[in-house]
């Protein structure tokens, strides 16, 4: 620098690579690789972190009961289910489980799906204002809203050992496969979540449709019921539902004497999962970049 | 001569001004995506360019301050949301050594309903600066804010002034290489602008490097080496600060 107009400048190729000893940041333009993405998200966990806390303190700050509302929000769906769909609907368990218990199982699961897809959906748009004045990798944003939720569920499951204790029950030994489908369901989550937020942030129309579709997938998911309510002719077609399978899952692993594992939507489940997975992160990477042009 | 610290080289940055009226709904983004095809044409032809930065080339190097000075629409704030990685170049490239700290704005990513203190860690995150370094700045940061009494108090209730001297103090304390700053020198009263220039110059005294964005001559006189005048996107001269640059920008 120092000279006059447009000068300029020497070629790259010749100075010593050791007259640069940090790492040096080439800004051209082009998406990261994968690996380069991985190492970002790493090197700005902390802002993972505090977003996370940021969420936890806001959404029950100011709030009388606040941290017993993770327990009452729970408690009062499996209340109301149990009423609608094991009074009402007269969906009785088919064998020894408590309704409550096999409920809790389905309800849980789909609080949780139905709340982080639209905070991961919004959750770019409502940091517009930040992306906009400043850098740390964008996936960060989607990650911390489901991360958030995904906290709750986690906590959903106290109440689910209470109930336990409640109605004298224990689980078997098949409980080991418990976080495998709490893993699968926190991917499927994000996984959706990072999709549908940056394309959130081109179309909003995805703002009005989103939430349409969650009201639809309540009735088919077996979240009130079981997956043997479904005509046997009709499983395959009604396993689609990725959820389906995790829900299943789920109560095979904590519930003694349901029906056997529910193999093929398992399969079917993992398979859209890991897919959506590929997809959701091809697709953030490949949009990242341009994200704040186009908002 | 102390090692670059930034090298630009035929930076530019394209908007499609087609764009601008951007694609909001999927009907006209499905419409214009019809029309295109059946024009057959691709995908940036049809579209009138605007080119908001155009072969901007430059260096800074270690200890220098390069203030960018310009008309609104110039580029200057583009150039820095290139630098801070915000948005994309569509061509040439940019190559910096060392960790950046970008101040486009005072305060992003503040939180009404975190405490100062709360905001402190948050922001110093976003900054790039772990949470083990604020703990051990955080005196610093909040004496030089000088709002201690109301560290635990939720942002929201602070002053305007309260509020921008924190945000200002954090990303001062950050321990950066190199300085993004885009007119947030004219932050709090009189007597924080002062301590705010005084705390750049002794940074870029102890090696660190900025470039910064102001309208405000003076400023730009006490901290600058060096000013890079931008006109319509194209780097039109550049100097140093004692050279007739600036004189004739003004002029």
């Amino acid at each position: 620098m120092g000279g006059k107009r447009d000068r300029i400048p020497t070629s790259m190729n010749d100075r010593a690579p050791s007259s640069r000893s940090e790492a040096t940041l080439l800004i051209d333009g082009t998406p990261p690789s994968w690996r380069a993405y991985w190492r970002e998200l790493r090197a700005f966990h902390e802002v993972t972190r505090m977003l996370i806390r940021r969420d936890l303190i806001v959404r029950f700050r100011q709030t009388y009961f606040g941290l017993a509302w993770l327990l009452f929000k729970p408690l009062m769906l499996m209340a109301v289910m149990s009423f609608a769909f094991g009074y009402l609907a007269g969906f009785e368990s088919n064998n020894a489980i408590p309704y409550p218990l096999i409920s809790f199982c389905g309800v849980i699961p789909w609080y949780f799906f139905s709340n982080a897809v639209p905070d991961g959906m919004n959750s770019l748009v409502g940091h517009l204002h930040i992306i906009q004045k400043t850098y740390f990798p964008r996936a960060i944003i989607p990650i911390a809203a489901v991360a958030v939720d995904a906290a709750e569920f986690l906590v959903a499951w106290l109440l689910f050992a209470l109930g336990c204790l409640w109605f004298g029950y224990l689980p078997s030994w098949q409980i080991v496969f418990f976080p495998l489908f709490c893993l699968q369901l926190l991917l499927l989550c994000t996984a959706i979540g990072l999709l549908l937020s940056v394309l959130n942030v081109r179309f909003r129309d995805i703002g009005n449709l989103v939430p349409f579709l969650l009201t639809i997938g309540f009735f088919l998911t077996p979240a009130g019921y079981t997956l043997a309510r479904i005509p046997a002719q009709w499983q395959a077609v009604y396993a689609l539902n990725p959820l389906v399978g995790i829900i299943e899952g789920l109560r095979w692993s904590l519930l003694r004497g349901m029906d056997g594992f529910p193999l093929l939507p398992v399969i079917f489940s993992l398979a859209t999962t890991l897919s959506m997975a590929l997809g959701a992160a091809q697709h953030f990477l490949a949009a990242e970049a341009d994200l704040v042009d186009r908002a | 001569m102390s090692k670059i610290v930034i090298e630009i080289e035929g930076l530019g940055k394209r908007y499609s001004l087609s764009h601008r009226q951007r694609p909001d709904s999927l009907k006209t983004w499905l419409r214009s995506l019809a029309r295109r095809t059946a024009a057959g044409d691709s995908r940036h032809s049809s579209d009138e360019d605007f080119w908001a930065l155009k072969d901007l080339s430059l260096q800074v190097r270690q200890g220098e301050c390069l203030a960018l000075v310009g008309k609104n629409g110039s580029g200057k704030s583009t150039l820095l949301k290139i630098l801070s990685r915000i948005t994309p170049p569509s061509q040439g490239r940019a190559l910096i050594s060392g960790r950046v700290a970008s101040l486009l704005e005072v305060g992003t990513g503040f939180h009404p309903d975190l405490t100062g203190r709360e905001n402190i860690f948050l922001n110093g995150a976003m900054l790039g600066c772990p949470e083990r370094e604020i703990r051990r700045r955080l005196d610093a940061i909040v004496d030089f804010s000088g709002v201690d009494r109301f560290l635990d108090t939720p942002v929201k209730h602070y002053s305007s002034g309260m509020y921008v001297r924190l945000a200002y103090s954090v990303a001062a304390h950050v321990d950066a290489d190199i300085l993004i700053i885009d007119e947030v020198l004219a932050v709090g009263d009189a007597e924080f602008q002062k301590k705010c220039l005084s705390h750049l110059t002794n940074a870029l005294a102890s090696g660190k490097s900025a470039i910064v964005v102001s309208h405000n001559i003076p400023v730009i006189k006490s901290v600058s080496s060096h000013v890079a005048w931008l006109r319509e996107g194209r780097l039109s001269e550049i100097g140093a600060v004692e050279s007739d640059v600036l004189q004739r920008y003004t002029a």
